[in-house]
């Protein structure tokens, strides 16, 4: 039994699900939903669909290249079964796969670090010129913390003596 | 081969079907539309096609039938004699030439047709020319008739003649009716001849196929001989005759001893005198049959005594061909077909006699010297005493032993299938796949090997030295995330504290609200009149208003307000004192002046409830509130029972006529 990779998405296909499409140069197409297997079916390129991991990481949203890939390589022969080398793989898998996601994380994190930065810049400038809408210049001098002033219901005045009574 | 199967002749149509044959062929395949506003050198052309075209089409078919039809001179003369006996040789000839000269006929008239046809000069004309054309052709043909019912007939029986091959062995069955010819036919081949106690049960020839060190024979069954004069013979006898004249066979003269066959031996022995002349240069053979009714032996003298004499003109033949010396064994042999002793020595001798004497025509010939000259065995000659077997090496010896051993032992193993069925059978026990396993600890057989973990193949990873390259691959990492502390240090100064996080999102709340409001004022502005400031409906700019805004920003209101108010009309004291100092004269302009700078005239007020306006009838203020209160009484429990008062709307009529009658112009009155 083997997890496959869906040809459009690349998302990992379990045993019973999806489809495989066998086109008549014996190239197989495999598929882990119908929603891929429509969208080839149009021949959309997975390089031009947002969504996909092909698109992804063409356009490097992804981590593209690393030494924890290189753990995982198809091997067209069967390698005789081993026990302590069975084991250890077991355990450098799980350790491996927390030292990938990891890496994809910082990735992420350092291609969207530029625009926090740059968010936060706003920010500050907004706040420098845009604080005299919540808070009176005047106020501001004898309070320079930017704490913003708490509302005061003002009294109504008297409309009675306002009034002419003939 | 042509020579004996006359099976591939064509079927001879009868002489009407011939004309229909071509003449709705002559319809079918040329063109049928003609008009007669047509050129006439089109008109003339599709007549003289057709005409063309049937000639063409008889003269076909005629030559196919003259064709396939053999010419008894070409054929193997046996089958020449023998069509000849069958069919009349000359009638025969005759049939088939007059099927040329129709051919002939009709070829000439479709000529003279087709130059007459070439100067008609109307349709009329050209189509009665060919009219009579085709009309011609065809009454040719139906004199004919009679031929091609003849050759229909002949070809119909040519087809079931017997496939003689008259070149290869062959064994020929002669003798009077009814001696034992056909059951001894029946007894060697597997053709299945007619046996019955009549004469002439057999009409015609029969082949048989027999083998004989591993070589074919034909045993031909040929009906019975009378012994008549020639000419008196008839045709059944005549095909015998012809079969005994022109094949070159063994022949195995039938000789009834019993006499069962209703002709005594002295009949018997006059036939083989008279047909004796055609037994020349065939290995003749005679058989006694019917020994389980006679033997040979309790014959009468003068019956033996002719026996004799037929085998010794036997004998003769014998010597005349292979000049081997005999003891007649060979020549008279006796059997039963009945109780089958003896037919096959009657067989084997037939054949070996044939056999020997073909080959010694064969060796007389040229040709056999070619084919000798191609043979040649050698054989080396010894040039000492020395024994030299053949030489097989050690090797081979070995492995063959220990083949011998695998066998052996290949015999006595256990199999899985004997294991099965010892534990339950087949649905029971399953077998263990895993018992052959070679792995480097034998307790790792039954482990269950993991295929897939999280996701990933296991079998991917698979790697001796694993461990090895994820301590590499640590390190790596522990270096790369010192590297993102650092970065990350550098980051944080830019954070904007809790406060001013309150202030921003307050400046962004405010900010919104005033792109909805000038949103809103933007949609409605064609709809909206714009009104000036002083009729503010929303009561938007109060002074209250101002108030809370300005002390939501931090600033004190209560000068704004003050301010605004100053703006307002002062007190009627305050204002009239500075306005009766200076003018005291003129008081109605003074009045008039007061009332128009006083501010109240601008908005009218009502009247408070109670007051009394002269006019109406009340006596003072109290009087009147109280009449109201009983006014209200009387449509106070009407209005909070929600029932119908004076100022609802009331339809008077619910289905005024003129809208719920009336036809309409247009449409329908569904809907009204």
């Amino acid at each position: 039994m083997r997890l496959e990779k869906c040809w459009f998405c690349s998302s990992t296909v379990y045993p019973g699900h999806g489809i495989q499409y066998v086109r008549n140069d014996a190239k197989i197409f495999r598929f882990c939903r119908s929603k891929c297997h429509k969208n080839f079916k149009m021949k959309r390129n997975p390089r031009k669909v947002k969504w996909t991991k092909a698109y992804r990481r063409l356009h490097r949203k992804d981590m593209t290249q690393d030494s924890t890939f290189e753990f995982e390589r198809k091997r067209n022969r069967p390698e005789r079964y081993d026990r302590n080398v069975t084991e250890n793989t077991l355990k450098a898998i799980k350790k491996i796969d927390k030292v990938r996601v990891d890496r994809e994380a910082r990735h992420i994190a350092k291609r969207l670090k530029p625009k926090k930065a740059q968010l936060q810049r706003e920010a500050a400038r907004e706040l420098e010129q845009s604080i005299s809408m919540v808070k009176a210049p005047g106020a501001l001098l004898r309070d320079p913390s930017l704490t913003l002033p708490i509302k005061v219901k003002v009294s109504k005045p008297e409309t009675v003596e306002n009034r002419m009574e003939e | 081969m042509v020579q004996y199967n006359f099976k591939k002749i064509t079927v001879v149509p009868t002489g009407k079907e011939f004309i229909d044959i071509i003449l709705s062929r002559t319809q079918r395949r040329t063109p049928t539309q003609v008009h007669k506003g047509y050129a006439i050198s089109r008109l003339r052309q599709f007549y003289m096609r057709k005409v063309k075209f049937t000639q063409q089409n008889f003269h076909e078919k005629l030559s196919t039938i003259i064709d396939d039809f053999p010419r008894l001179d070409d054929i193997h003369p046996f089958y020449g004699d023998l069509l000849h006996v069958l069919y009349n040789k000359d009638h025969y000839k005759l049939a088939l030439g007059q099927i040329n000269t129709a051919r002939n006929l009709i070829g000439k008239i479709a000529k003279d047709y087709v130059r007459l046809l070439k100067y008609g000069d109307s349709l009329y004309r050209c189509k009665s020319l060919k009219v009579a054309a085709l009309g011609r052709m065809c009454t040719v043909i139906k004199r004919v008739t009679p031929s091609l019912a003849y050759l229909e007939q002949i070809r119909q029986h040519m087809a079931r003649l017997p496939s003689i091959d008259p070149n290869s062995r062959t064994v020929l069955i002669c003798g009077y009716p009814n001696v034992g010819k056909s059951s001894f036919m029946n007894k060697i081949t597997r053709a299945e001849v007619d046996v019955q106690p009549y004469a002439f049960t057999t009409k015609s020839l029969f082949v048989g196929h027999t083998d004989y060190k591993y070589l074919r024979y034909q045993v031909i069954d040929t009906p019975g001989i009378l012994d008549r004069p020639f000419e008196d013979r008839n045709i059944i006898e005549m095909c015998s005759i012809t079969a005994l004249a022109h094949l070159r066979a063994a022949v195995l003269f039938f000789l009834d001893i019993s006499g069962s066959c209703g002709y005594s031996i002295a009949q018997q022995a006059a036939l083989f005198d008279s047909i004796k002349s055609l037994f020349m240069n065939k290995p003749l053979i005679i058989v006694c049959n019917k020994t389980d009714l006679q033997a040979l032996e309790g014959l009468s003298e003068d019956d033996m005594k002719l026996v004799m004499e037929m085998k010794s003109e036997a004998m003769k033949t014998l010597v005349g061909q292979g000049g081997e010396a005999t003891d007649g064994s060979n020549v008279l042999l006796t059997m039963s077909t009945l109780t089958e002793e003896g037919v096959i020595a009657v067989k084997n001798a037939a054949c070996e006699r044939l056999l020997d004497q073909r080959v010694e025509q064969k060796m007389k010939s040229k040709k056999l010297n070619d084919c000798l000259n191609r043979f040649h065995v050698a054989m080396p000659k010894p040039r000492d005493q020395k024994e030299r077997p053949a030489c097989i090496p050690q090797s081979v010896l070995e492995a063959k032993a220990k083949q011998a051993e695998v066998d052996a032992e290949k015999e006595k193993r256990k199999l899985e299938r004997d294991l099965e069925n010892e534990n339950g059978g087949a649905g029971v026990y399953s077998a263990s796949l895993k018992k052959r396993y070679i792995l480097a600890h034998d307790e790792w057989k039954e482990d269950i090997i993991p295929e897939i973990l999280d996701g990933h193949n296991v079998a991917d990873f698979l790697d001796p030295d694993i461990l090895m390259r994820l301590e590499e691959l640590e390190r790596e990492e522990g270096v790369l995330q010192g590297l993102e502390e650092d970065d990350d240090f550098e980051m944080d100064g830019a954070e904007l504290t809790p406060e001013e996080q309150a202030a921003l999102t307050e400046i962004r709340k405010k900010k919104s609200l005033l792109i909805q409001q000038h949103r809103i004022k933007k949609s409605t502005a064609e709809s909206r009149p714009t009104v000036p400031r002083k009729f503010d409906k929303d009561k938007k700019f109060t002074s209250e208003r101002m108030g809370r805004q300005l002390s939501s920003l931090g600033l004190d209101p209560s000068m704004a307000i003050d301010r605004a108010r100053s703006k307002s009309r002062g007190r009627k004291r305050e204002r009239s004192t500075d306005g009766v100092e200076f003018m005291d004269v003129d008081g109605d302009k003074q009045n008039k002046k007061m009332r128009l700078k006083s501010r109240s005239r601008s908005r009218s007020m009502s009247r408070p409830p109670g007051e009394v306006v002269p006019g109406e009838g009340f006596k003072d203020s109290a009087q009147k509130k109280k009449a109201i209160k009983i006014a209200k009484s009387s449509s106070k429990n009407r209005n909070k029972e929600a029932r119908r008062g004076e100022a609802d709307r009331v339809i008077p009529t619910l289905k005024p006529k003129h809208l719920f009658s009336g036809k309409r112009s247009t449409g329908k009155t569904d809907r009204r």
